[in-house]
């Protein structure tokens, strides 16, 4: 690594501070993960890099069905914790799905949706849970909706001198849901994942639902098409399957040196069709 | 052959599952590889490598990176005193020519492949290192490249060097393969593609180096070679007696520290400074610069009568050299020998040729040519079963080598083959099948066999040796060059020297791997260390055996042939017995030595002519056969190994937890090549230099392997072992795809077989691009 | 700059640079060689040490981000200079190939059982995903902590 300054500020002032006075110069290290590997390859080289670790914002608070999860929240409590799994199983889940199981014992929510990777589960999950962020800096607070949030490839609404502290979960009522992912060995990032959500009426109607993919674009992608396909229908294979065909056209997605734009649709639409199917499942058992 | 066969149950340490000595180290970290090494006042090392496949070097001005405080030094070729490796491949066909391959330790006027060393730097941490490699100031004129073997051999391609791109090629023709064909009931044709590939051990290349007392240049270092250094002397201009290379147990190897990695740099640089030096290099150089698995182009044409019986051959390879020749010439001779199977092949003809280009270099890996092959040729047996509406098990078993029959080559196989029962046996493991769990989900069993050589070509003139000693103690030393890369090396030699010298293991050390302290041993490739250090060991402790009996006949007044060694004591007939510490004090006070060394001389021959098919190339063979069982998701492509199981005949099984632990592991690396591991390289720039990005199978995408142990009792090695290193990693991207087309009928004929793929050959992307 | 750290059990002062990792430190700085490093960037598991019990990737951990917690290497796993039972299992049952990546493979297996102590095969292929092995093929490691799970319930 090339060396900089390193600073741990303990209050939330205080590192709004140091941002500003950095700005660009400056990196926000929360669990490294993705940080510290550009670090070892000398691809970043901050003057300062500023660890907010010590910040009060590691702890999951429940209301009314809210989740109010604090930006430094580590993956692994997203797995283990009680009132994730009542509240909001899909984020416990998609938390499962996360890297390995030291990048889950170091990584934040917050450094993974600042960070932005289109591949990465957490993003999908907020896009999906219609999710509201906290931002952070000197001027104050204010509030971003996830689907605000991400505005490209790694990149965020987030200005230099802005941190992330909280993100909002609100309340989702009982509830079917499924994450599916698909990814080219055990543990890597997604190639395609979705993320469904949706509860089923007293007549068996399809009432609320939520689809958000990653990996098919440069930022999470909310499937409205396939939503409002689905929404107040009877939840038969047929019309899931329709739904996931909705899905899937809307979509364009890109093409890598490892997987090509026509197979990334075409999982897309399978994963969608089953993530569909497992949250019908599990919202008709739940009712 | 070795001279005598012991029946399995007389033996005591030899064939027993006992863990190995190293074990116990490696469980707690105290074994200390080659980066765990650190000396007062050591500097840190860096490589400048270039960015560009193919570039002149314009410029490379050092003068600000050496001026930097803390760099010691900075080196160019220019300061290298002779900056050439070279290796003869004797044998080579008139076409090519003798070739002497040759490699640049540091480049001069121009690169030939992205990563390629361009400088050095030793500086007093490794962050000044790297910033003073970020320092040097070099420019380049990127230059017109190749980078596909056809490309390459194309009219008017760019050279990659001055001779031409055709690097090697092989020729066999035996029998009249044309009307073999016009005469076949069913001819199949296929076309197969394989990968680059990395050996991706888990330690990169490593060492420290430092000179010694007396002037000698000492390199500790991960190597499989520690012969090379006669290399650094030849590079530095020394005696060959100036340089000691002190081999570490290896954090794997896989035939990728087989030529030479970071040795030469340090014996450089420790050279010029004078002062101790590590160089480790990243994963990332690892990924970009170090020589890799072949990709190769396969045509096969074969034919076989109504019954099943192949007929013959006609086979095309293509390989993928890359920049530099390394050993190139002989993967490929592996490549044309083994090219049509462990199998009865009256007509066959085979072509073979690899090109230079500017892609990564590609030289030993694993399977050494052997494999690339097997993928081709098991997946046209396949084809030829389902033509004919035959028994995977059954096509095998009627076209198996035999003792007595000859390869392609010409060569006679001498050893038994147990092609038929390896078949059956991994056959009856996967009974009975798993029902598909889904509807979208098919499930299918593979079958694939392969032959691996064991030992080197036999016109290298392969030579081994050991010295087995007894301390006053009666605890026994073995001092053997052999490197230990993970395999149980070191310690299958601890077995047979107590086993003959009825020694219990635990009282049994091994000195290895030094090449100033050990008797040389020879290479850690060619699955040739069971063979041949096994054997070097087996006569030290026989004839030291001997020797020690001369004396213990006086003291027990019975004669030697009836006096046998076992439990730390010499036991005569009638019931008496002798200690070995009182044995020894009668040998020093006799003048009778209590330690013998031992060379073992391979088998000899001298270079055949392949193409007129006149005999031996290899000392001996091992033979495998894999099975698994796939599933299917026929949606999208992905493919799950759910069971696996994979034989060998070993000959005899020095130490079954090792065989087992080469089998298994050696099949989950074939899975990885099968399905998944892949160095992307476009127009020369490897898109896959990390691990994150170069993927090799986790613990969650590979089955248990179930290992089935054949022992014939037939093998060159000790006890009639046979070598198991590399035979394992050879069936599997075969079997698998065999079990894919018996699930779905779809054929996969390039590797890896992603899901993407699997799904084209669905026809789930049709009507997409 | 000094951070306090408990290593292997023992309080400690080190003397850390902020451009350092936690692997580097242990390894350069203390002479701590039980930490290996295989790729520099969390994939392989060669690293793993424990943090406050929790496996971590000691390549992407900054060493002044340890002041105040807990570190554990494989040396703490040793007890009265004998081989923890897990260790045992690994030399009895061939676990144990080159070796490289058994270290990290023992903590997060230990701080896997932890959690879940009577994990079947499957559950223990999945909690060691992260760390790569390139020699054994798996299964013997697996079977080295199954065996480790059933005996240690049993005991």
């Amino acid at each position: 690594m090339q060396p900089f300054e390193y600073v741990a500020p303990e209050t939330l002032p205080d590192a709004l501070a140091l941002l500003r006075a950095h700005g660009e110069e400056a990196k926000v290290l929360a669990g490294g993960q993705s940080l510290v590997p550009l670090l070892n390859y000398r691809l970043a080289k901050p003057h300062v890099v500023v660890d907010v670790n010590a910040l009060p914002f590691g702890d999951i608070a429940s209301d009314d069905g809210r989740l109010r999860l604090g930006a430094l929240v580590r993956h692994h409590q997203l797995e283990e914790s009680e009132v994730v799994r009542r509240r909001c199983p899909v984020l416990a889940d998609a938390a499962r799905c996360i890297g390995n199981v030291r990048v889950r014992t170091l990584g934040t929510v917050g450094g993974s949706l600042a960070h932005a990777d289109p591949a990465a589960e957490l993003p999908a999950v907020m896009t999906a849970l219609d999710a509201r962020l906290t931002v952070a800096s000197a001027r104050g607070d204010r509030h971003v909706d996830a689907r605000d949030f991400f505005t490209g490839l790694l990149t965020t609404a987030l200005a230099p001198d802005e941190l992330l502290t909280a993100v909002d979960v609100p309340a989702v009522p009982a509830h079917g849901w499924a994450v599916e992912e698909l990814s080219r060995r055990a543990g890597d990032f997604a190639v395609v994942a979705v993320v469904a959500l949706l509860t089923v009426d007293g007549r068996g109607h399809v009432d609320d639902v939520r689809l958000a993919f990653a990996g098919v674009a440069d930022r999470p992608v909310r499937a409205r098409a396939a939503e409002d396909a689905l929404r107040g229908h009877e939840p038969t294979s047929e019309r899931l399957a329709l739904a996931a065909a909705a899905a899937r056209a809307a979509l364009d997605p890109p093409s890598d040196a490892f997987v090509s734009a026509a197979y990334r649709g075409m999982v897309a639409g399978v994963l969608c069709r089953r993530a569909l199917a497992r949250a019908v499942t599990r919202a008709l058992e739940t009712r | 052959m070795a001279d005598v066969v012991a029946a399995p149950e007389a033996l005591r340490v030899v064939g027993r599952a006992v863990p190995r000595h190293d074990a116990r180290d490696k469980a707690v970290a105290a074994t200390a590889y080659a980066a765990d090494w650190a000396l007062p006042g050591m500097l840190h090392a860096a490589v400048l490598r270039s960015p560009y496949p193919s570039a002149r070097i314009v410029k490379l001005d050092t003068a600000r990176a050496a001026a930097m405080p803390g760099v010691a030094v900075v080196l160019t070729a220019r300061d290298v005193p002779r900056n050439t490796l070279a290796t003869d491949v004797p044998g080579q066909t008139a076409t090519v020519g003798p070739l002497r391959a040759t490699l640049h330790v540091l480049a001069e006027d121009r690169v030939r492949h992205q990563g390629e060393p361009v400088a050095l730097v030793a500086a007093e941490t490794l962050e000044l290192a790297r910033a003073a490699v970020e320092a040097i100031d070099v420019a380049y004129e990127r230059t017109p490249g190749v980078f596909t073997p056809e490309a390459a051999l194309a009219p008017g391609a760019p050279q990659v060097h001055a001779a031409g791109n055709l690097l090697a090629q092989w020729r066999i023709a035996r029998g009249d393969v044309a009307a073999a064909l016009a005469g076949a009931a069913v001819v199949v044709e296929g076309e197969y593609t394989t990968q680059l590939v990395d050996a991706a051990y888990l330690e990169p290349e490593s060492g420290v180096a430092w000179i010694d007392s007396d002037g000698v240049i000492t390199i500790r270092v991960s190597t499989q070679v520690i012969e090379h250094f006669r290399d650094v002397a030849e590079v530095l201009r020394v005696p060959q007696n100036r340089v000691r290379v002190i081999g570490t147990y290896l954090g794997g190897g896989f035939g990728g520290k087989e030529d030479v990695t970071v040795e030469v740099y340090l014996g450089l640089l420790a050279l010029k400074t004078g002062r101790p030096v590590k160089m480790v290099w990243t994963r990332q150089e690892s990924l970009l610069a170090r020589a890799k698995r072949h990709p190769y182009r396969m045509r096969y044409r074969t034919g076989a009568t109504a019954a099943g019986e192949i007929l013959g051959q006609q086979i095309e390879l293509l390989g993928d050299a890359g920049a530099y020749a390394y050993l190139s010439a002989l993967v490929l001779l592996y490549s044309t020998v083994t090219a049509a199977g462990p199998y009865r092949v009256p007509s066959v003809e085979v072509q073979a040729r690899v090109a230079y280009t500017n892609n990564p270099p590609t030289s030993a890996m694993r399977g050494f040519g052997g494999m690339q092959t097997v993928f081709a040729y098991e997946s046209q047996m396949d084809r030829v079963a389902r033509a004919l509406g035959m028994d995977a098990v059954e096509i095998r078993r009627i076209n198996a080598l035999r003792r007595g029959d000859r390869l392609p080559v010409g060569q006679v196989i001498e050893t038994h083959v147990a092609l038929p029962e390896l078949c059956e046996r991994v056959w009856a493991a996967l009974e009975p099948p798993t029902p598909p769990r889904a509807p979208h989900v098919r499930v299918g069993l593979g079958l694939a066999c392969n032959l691996q050589p064991y030992g080197r070509i036999v016109w290298l003139h392969d030579w081994s040796s050991a010295w087995v000693g007894f301390e006053m103690d009666g605890s026994l030393v073995v001092r053997c060059g052999v490197p230990d890369v993970g395999g149980g090396q070191a310690s299958s030699l601890c077995q047979i020297a107590a086993e003959v010298l009825g020694v219990s293991l635990e009282r049994v050390s091994v000195h290895i791997a030094d090449s100033a302290l050990t008797p040389l041993a020879g290479t850690t490739t060619a699955s040739r260390q069971l063979y041949m250090s096994g054997n070097a060991v087996l006569k030290a402790s026989r004839e030291l055996r001997e020797q020690l009996l001369r004396v213990a006949e006086t003291m027990l007044g019975a004669e030697a042939a009836t006096l046998a060694m076992t439990g730390d004591l010499v036991h005569a007939p009638d019931g008496r017995t002798l200690a070995l510490p009182d044995l020894l004090r009668e040998c020093a006070r006799a003048g009778v030595p209590r330690g013998h060394l031992a060379v073992y001389n391979a088998p000899a021959g001298e270079p055949v002519d392949l193409a007129t098919g006149s005999g031996k190339v290899f000392p001996d063979y091992t033979y495998g056969a894999h099975a698994a069982e796939v599933e299917v998701d026929t949606e999208t492509g992905v493919v799950r190994v759910l069971r696996y199981a994979a034989a060998h005949d070993v000959g005899r099984a020095i130490n079954p937890q090792s065989v087992e632990g080469q089998i298994q592991g050696g099949a989950v690396q074939g899975l990885g090549y099968g399905c998944m591991e892949e160095v992307l390289v476009e127009d020369g720039i490897n898109l896959t230099t990390s691990f994150a990005t170069y993927l090799i199978p986790t613990a969650a995408d590979v089955p248990d392997v179930e290992p089935v142990i054949v022992e014939s009792g037939e093998g060159l090695g000790p006890f009639n072992a046979r070598g198991i290193g590399e035979p394992p990693i050879g069936p599997p991207a075969a079997a698998v795809a065999n079990a894919i087309a018996d699930a779905t009928g779809a054929r996969l004929t390039r590797l890896p077989i992603t899901a993407e793929r699997v799904a084209r050959a669905l026809g789930r992307l049709d009507g997409t691009n | 700059m000094i951070a306090r750290m408990v290593l292997n059990g023992r309080s400690r002062q080190v003397d850390v640079r902020p451009e350092h990792t936690l692997l580097e430190t242990l390894r350069d700085t203390l002479g701590i060689f039980d930490v290996k490093e295989g790729c520099g960037e969390g994939v392989c598991g060669a690293c793993t040490v424990l943090l406050d019990g929790r496996p971590v990737s000691s390549c992407l951990v900054l060493a002044p981000a340890v002041r105040g917690r807990a570190v554990t290497t494989l040396r703490g796993l040793e007890r009265d200079g004998g081989l923890h039972p897990l260790q045992e299992a690994f030399v009895r049952h061939g676990a144990v190939q080159c070796g490289f990546c058994t270290p990290g493979m023992l903590l997060t297996a230990l701080a896997f059982l932890e959690r879940e102590p009577r994990p079947d095969r499957e559950a223990i292929r999945a909690a060691l995903e992260g760390n790569l092995c390139r020699c054994t093929g798996y299964t013997k490691i697996v079977d080295a902590v199954e065996a480790y799970a059933r005996d240690r319930g049993h005991g």
